[in-house]
């Protein structure tokens, strides 16, 4: 039963606050009074993995997109409040069919190699993210409708679709289908991943493995996003891009001033660099949906929604997040992050309620206990496997997970956690060995509600690789999301997401925890930087040492 | 009498030299092929699908015409003795591979990060050698609570995991006084605090290993006789003991190598330090065999090499190794 | 027989501690070591809490007395294995024929050549994380280092006069393996594997590290200093106590071991 009014009422507001929180937002460093210095080294730890491929078309990551978001550039960009605005593309049209678009270059930028950007480019970028050769994950899902390109002309480019996307935009602003130099993507895969050549700042000039990947500024830069201020940079010479996976060492080099900014900055060293005054913080959660749990509805005990709800019930978060992450996380009630427009947030559902959880969990049935307090319905314990990949899930977040653990013990769940390396979480993911995992997923727009939450993404990729954990299938839901995907009326788009969004959350199929956690620490003389409003990538266009 | 002969040489009446390096050449390839056979069969023992890892790992949605592609290339369709075959006979011509997750050629990437891990495990070895040995002696020469307090440093220090020690030792000197870098780039300033890390927890087996057959040199014979001719207590043991002491130390050597190797992987890791240890821990995460088994090889080789050095010096250290006859 | 010695004395006292500890920890710590206080997160060492807390709010000490248990099981349990397979493998080469002895040598070669932690990552590829697979692991890991030196210590007894006189007297081969042999290696095989109970313990907090050790919210030593590790900044008692724990049963065991054998050596 739908209380049509009181969610749109609340829709409403969140739409407003998420537009005063992300103006609000520090995604910008403020302008120093003294004006840009040309010149300089600057030196970017990151925590995350190293790319095996600086191409983000072959298989497409988030530390690809850190580091591509230096060199390599998209048609559109979005704006604070997520609306598109031009980059590589001054301009574009929906035809009225919807089935194609058409978007006008720019017809003064060249890539680095010296090929004018043309719509030739764009055709070949397609073909290239489109090709299985390529083995693009990310970037062929975002391009999944797009079945041909024409060049209109040399700067005019269409792209035809199957069907209407609304979230083309959203989608071609990822790093994951930035634009390459045609001539640059004729060369084999080893060599393309090893020096991508683009539009960008700067260019690729070195990659020592598991050491550092240098990149030089880009002289004849000047296809900056149209938000992207009247500066005249990129200022910088060169930045050194080192890999530095323990947070300790990359705090310290921090402080200690080795590097300039950091990335997966750990909840502990956010507060210890408030109290610092050299060092200076920028918090960009990442697009997409939240950091949340997930619960799997295709099999037992999960596939009741009473055991799920009495979960959520008992699942007491609130007191470890504000701990646990020392302030610098708020609780999420939604299944998108907070940076996206169109999220719906509902508390009710995921108030801490042992009463209740004990009494759905009687009405299913599981009305005995063992020795240990766990319920058990006709010889079998309640017991949720919960496979935890301690690649990404940070120190904080396993810790929460703990103590998810006792509480939900109380009303007598008995939560296995199970850390493991990356590629036994994927084994175990494909094999069905999960009732709970907490698996991110980063996109721009609502459209990643389908990717995650339609019956589709329940059947995996010959690789066992699938999106939907939580295995939702509602034929209801599914209409709504395959609606939203092709609807661009603004007002319409967000109703239909908002619906969907209730039936995900009243089905109790996730427990959102908080936003994707994405914060970069930088030393205070670091200047201009910036993070993109699309997936909350830094970029080094404007930035500068006030040394 | 205690014993305390460590090194496993062979107590047959030593023959040629030629002899001896053949049968030590012998032994390192039953080694190098016994490490490759036992990695290949554990390698696909891991559950997974092999062809997986070559495209990214088991998140890469990878299209079934691209798994499909890729087994054939790698021959990963053929039964398992057919692939062991092929692989040896690969080995054989020296053609390690391509890694599957770098991309790269398999001797490439070893030999762009032997280096980082060959120093750091050389200037361990020989920092623990020289705290171990300073310890020993001090304690030795100044009495009982000198001799006390130094058993007690050694018996933490081989208590310490590398892990602690390294964010213990960034916290002192990098985050509270500010005297060495945290990360290692290309200064030697940098290789200090990793190296540190590595030697502690050998300088303190070594050195527990060394004080007992200093004491048991030190009250042995013919010390006793060299103290009536009147030499001094220093003397003494600088010029008998000690070669006793360092006996069992070389020996240990070859364990130490490896020891240094496994805490190479986790030292690396904490201080961003490009190098062996860490390209394998990533690499069996990423079921990555080629380079896996490319890693292993090397390491096998290096330990075997480290091992005869070890021998050489035990006979050269210890005159009654050098022609041993059945008693 | 000699008096004992205050550092025997006070060794003695902590492993009397430790076991304890291990098979009746409610006697030193009755509460409860999962109980968690999520607002009391991250305490210092206070008259409620005397070790502090952890960064779910749990009591320190308990979880520490708790996590005897898990941890020296490890470390014995390792140890045992590892000393049980170097015996074998250390013994089936000394003592054996030539043949059973080169082969033998050569596995224990190559089983060496590979990084300890290696073969331990790969045993646990194979087999899952957890504290079996640990176990196993770190037995695997450290097996041959006993290999080597009982094999080393066989060969010089077997070169000794000992074994000589007892195979003129027409001593069977397990008389021989019982009376000199075993007894010659044992005394430092004991020491070596004291020493190796706070070894094992350190590897498997090492495998903690990497994320292959227990699974939570078990109460191991190795695990606890792990991740306190990552507050080791701010909140310092969090790896100072369980690692202290750590230290001490490494120190009480190999300074029993040690006066034990210097007890025997006396005799």
């Amino acid at each position: 039963m739908h209380l049509h009014a009181r969610h749109t009422l609340a829709l409403a507001v969140l739409g407003v606050s998420a537009l005063t929180l992300t103006a609000c937002a520090p995604a910008e460093t403020s302008g120093g009074s003294t004006s840009p210095v040309s010149g300089g080294t600057l030196t970017y730890a990151t925590g995350d993995a190293e790319p095996t491929c600086l191409d983000p078309h072959v298989g497409g990551n988030y530390p690809q997109a850190l580091v591509a978001t230096q060199y390599l550039e998209s048609l559109v960009s979005l704006d604070d409040t997520g609306t598109a605005i031009p980059w590589l593309a001054e301009s574009w049209t929906e035809s009225d069919d919807g089935l194609s678009w058409e978007f006008t270059l720019r017809d003064d930028v060249e890539f680095t190699d010296g090929t004018p950007l043309t719509s030739a480019a764009i055709a070949a970028n397609v073909a290239h993210v489109q090709d299985p050769a390529t083995g693009s994950s990310t970037g062929y899902l975002a391009l999944g409708k797009v079945t041909g390109v024409d060049e209109v002309s040399d700067s005019v480019v269409r792209l035809n679709l199957s069907s209407p996307d609304s979230a083309l935009l959203e989608s071609l602003s990822q790093p994951w289908v930035a634009i390459q130099s045609p001539v640059a993507l004729e060369r084999d895969q080893e060599t393309n991943c090893e020096s991508p050549v683009g539009t960008g700042p700067f260019v690729v000039t070195a990659w020592d493995r598991q050491n550092s990947i240098t990149l030089d500024r880009n002289e004849n830069y000047n296809s900056a996003p149209a938000d992207a201020g009247e500066g005249d940079g990129p200022y910088l010479d060169q930045i050194v891009w080192r890999f530095v996976p323990d947070s300790a060492t990359r705090y310290a080099a921090l402080a200690s001033g080795e590097v300039d900014v950091i990335d997966n900055a750990q909840p502990d060293t956010l507060v210890a660099a408030e109290k610092d005054n050299a060092l200076d913080e920028l918090d960009a959660p990442r697009p997409g949906a939240s950091n949340r749990i997930e619960l799997n509805s295709g099999k037992a005990p999960f596939d009741d929604v009473r055991v799920r709800e009495a979960f959520a019930r008992s699942a007491a978060v609130n007191d470890g997040i504000a701990s646990l992450f020392f302030g610098t996380a708020d609780r999420s009630y939604s299944a998108l992050s907070s940076v996206e427009a169109l999220g719906l947030s509902d508390e009710d559902l995921f108030t801490f309620d042992a009463d209740a959880a004990n009494d759905l969990l009687d009405e299913a049935g599981w009305t005995e206990r063992n020795a240990d307090g766990i319920r058990t319905k006709d010889g079998s314990t309640l017991t949720l496997t919960f496979p935890v990949s301690t690649n990404q899930s940070i120190p904080a977040e396993q810790s929460l997970f703990e103590q998810i653990q006792a509480t939900t013990k109380e009303v007598g769940f008995d939560v296995v956690l199970e850390p493991m390396d990356l590629s036994s979480w994927y084994t175990a993911l494909a094999a069905d060995d999960y009732d709970l995992v907490s698996a991110p997923y980063t996109k721009v727009g609502p459209d990643v509600l389908r990717i995650l939450y339609h019956s589709d993404g329940i059947t995996p990729a010959p690789s066992g690789y699938f999106a939907n954990h939580s295995k939702v299938n509602i034929p209801e839901l599914d209409d709504l999301l395959t609606q939203a995907s092709q609807v661009t009326d603004v007002a319409e788009r967000t109703e239909l997401y908002a619906d969907a969004q209730q039936i995900i959350l009243d089905g109790y199929y996730i427990v959102p925890l908080f936003d994707q956690q994405n914060h970069y620490l930088y030393r205070s003389d670091v200047k201009g930087l910036r993070a993109i409003p699309t997936v909350y990538t830094p970029t080094f266009a404007e930035a500068w040492l006030d040394r | 009498m205690t014993i305390v002969a460590a090194s496993p040489t062979t107590t047959r009446p030593r023959a040629s030299a030629t002899q001896w390096v053949l049968a030590r050449l012998g032994g390192l390839v039953v080694v190098l092929w016994a490490a490759a056979t036992l990695t290949f069969f554990a390698l696909r023992l891991i559950p997974g699908d092999p062809a997986e890892a070559l495209l990214g790992g088991p998140g890469s949605q990878a299209s079934e015409e691209a798994l499909e592609t890729a087994r054939r290339e790698f021959g990963l369709d053929q039964p398992l003795l057919v692939q062991y075959i092929a692989q040896l006979g690969r080995y054989v011509t020296l053609d390690f591979g391509t890694s599957y997750s770098l991309k790269q050629p398999v001797t490439t990437v070893i030999a762009e990060q032997l280096g980082g891990t060959l120093v750091l495990a050389a200037l361990a070895l020989a920092l623990a050698w020289v705290l171990a040995l300073g310890v020993a002696v001090w304690s030795a020469q100044s009495g009982r609570v000198a001799a006390a307090l130094g058993s007690a440093l050694e018996v933490i220090a081989v208590a310490l995991p590398h892990f602690w020690l390294a964010s213990s030792l960034v916290l002192l000197f990098s985050t509270t006084l500010g005297w060495l870098p945290p990360l290692s780039g290309r200064s030697p300033a940098g290789l200090i605090l990793p190296v540190v890390t590595l030697a502690i927890p050998l300088a303190g087996f070594l050195g527990q290993v060394m004080r007992e057959s200093l004491l048991d040199a030190l009250s042995s014979p013919f010390v006793l006789s060299a103290r009536t001719r009147g030499e001094t207590s220093a003397g003494v043991i600088w010029r008998h003991a000690l070669r006793h002491a360092a006996l069992p130390a070389i020996g240990l050597s070859g364990w130490a190598f490896g020891n240094l190797v496994s805490g190479a992987v986790v030292v690396e890791t904490i201080f961003a330090r490009p190098g062996l240890g860490r390209t394998l821990l990533s690499a069996v995460q990423a079921r990555d065999v080629p380079l896996v088994t490319g890693i292993v090889l090397v390491v096998a080789l290096a330990y075997s090499v480290v091992t005869t050095l070890t021998d050489v010096l035990d006979r050269a250290a210890d005159p009654r190794l050098r022609t041993v006859v059945e008693a | 027989m000699r008096r004992i010695s205050v550092v025997e004395a006070v060794s003695g006292a902590v492993l009397l501690l430790l076991l304890v500890a291990a098979f009746a920890p409610q006697i030193l710590a009755p509460q409860n070591p999962l109980a968690i206080d999520p607002l009391a997160s991250f305490q210092p060492p206070s008259w409620a809490h005397p070790l502090g807390t952890d960064e779910s709010g749990r009591d320190l000490y308990t979880r520490i007395v708790h996590g005897a248990a898990p941890s020296l099981l490890i470390g014995v349990l390792a140890t045992v294995l590892g000393v049980g397979l170097g015996v074998i493998l250390g013994v089936a080469g000394g003592l054996g024929p030539r043949w059973l002895d080169t082969t033998s040598t050569r596995l224990v070669e190559v089983l060496f050549a590979f990084p300890g932690l290696l073969l331990a990552l790969l045993f646990i590829a194979i087999a899952g994380p957890g504290p079996v697979t640990s176990t196993v692991a770190v037995g695997l890991a450290t097996a041959p280092g006993y290999a080597r030196l009982v094999r080393s210590q066989a060969l010089s007894v077997r070169r000794s006069g000992y074994v000589e006189a007892a195979v003129v007297l027409g001593r069977g081969w397990w008389s021989r393996l019982g009376r000199h042999v075993l007894p010659n290696v044992g005394t430092t095989l004991f020491v070596l594997a004291t020493l190796g109970v706070g070894q094992s313990i350190v590897w498997a907090s090492s495998l903690s590290y990497l994320g292959l050790g227990v699974s939570p919210p078990a109460a191991e030593w190795g695990a606890m200093l792990n991740s306190g590790r990552t507050y080791i900044s701010s909140f310092w008692w969090m790896t100072f106590f369980p690692g202290l724990a750590i230290v001490l049963s490494a120190a009480s065991t190999t300074l029993l071991g040690r006066s034990l054998q210097s007890r025997g050596r006396a005799r």
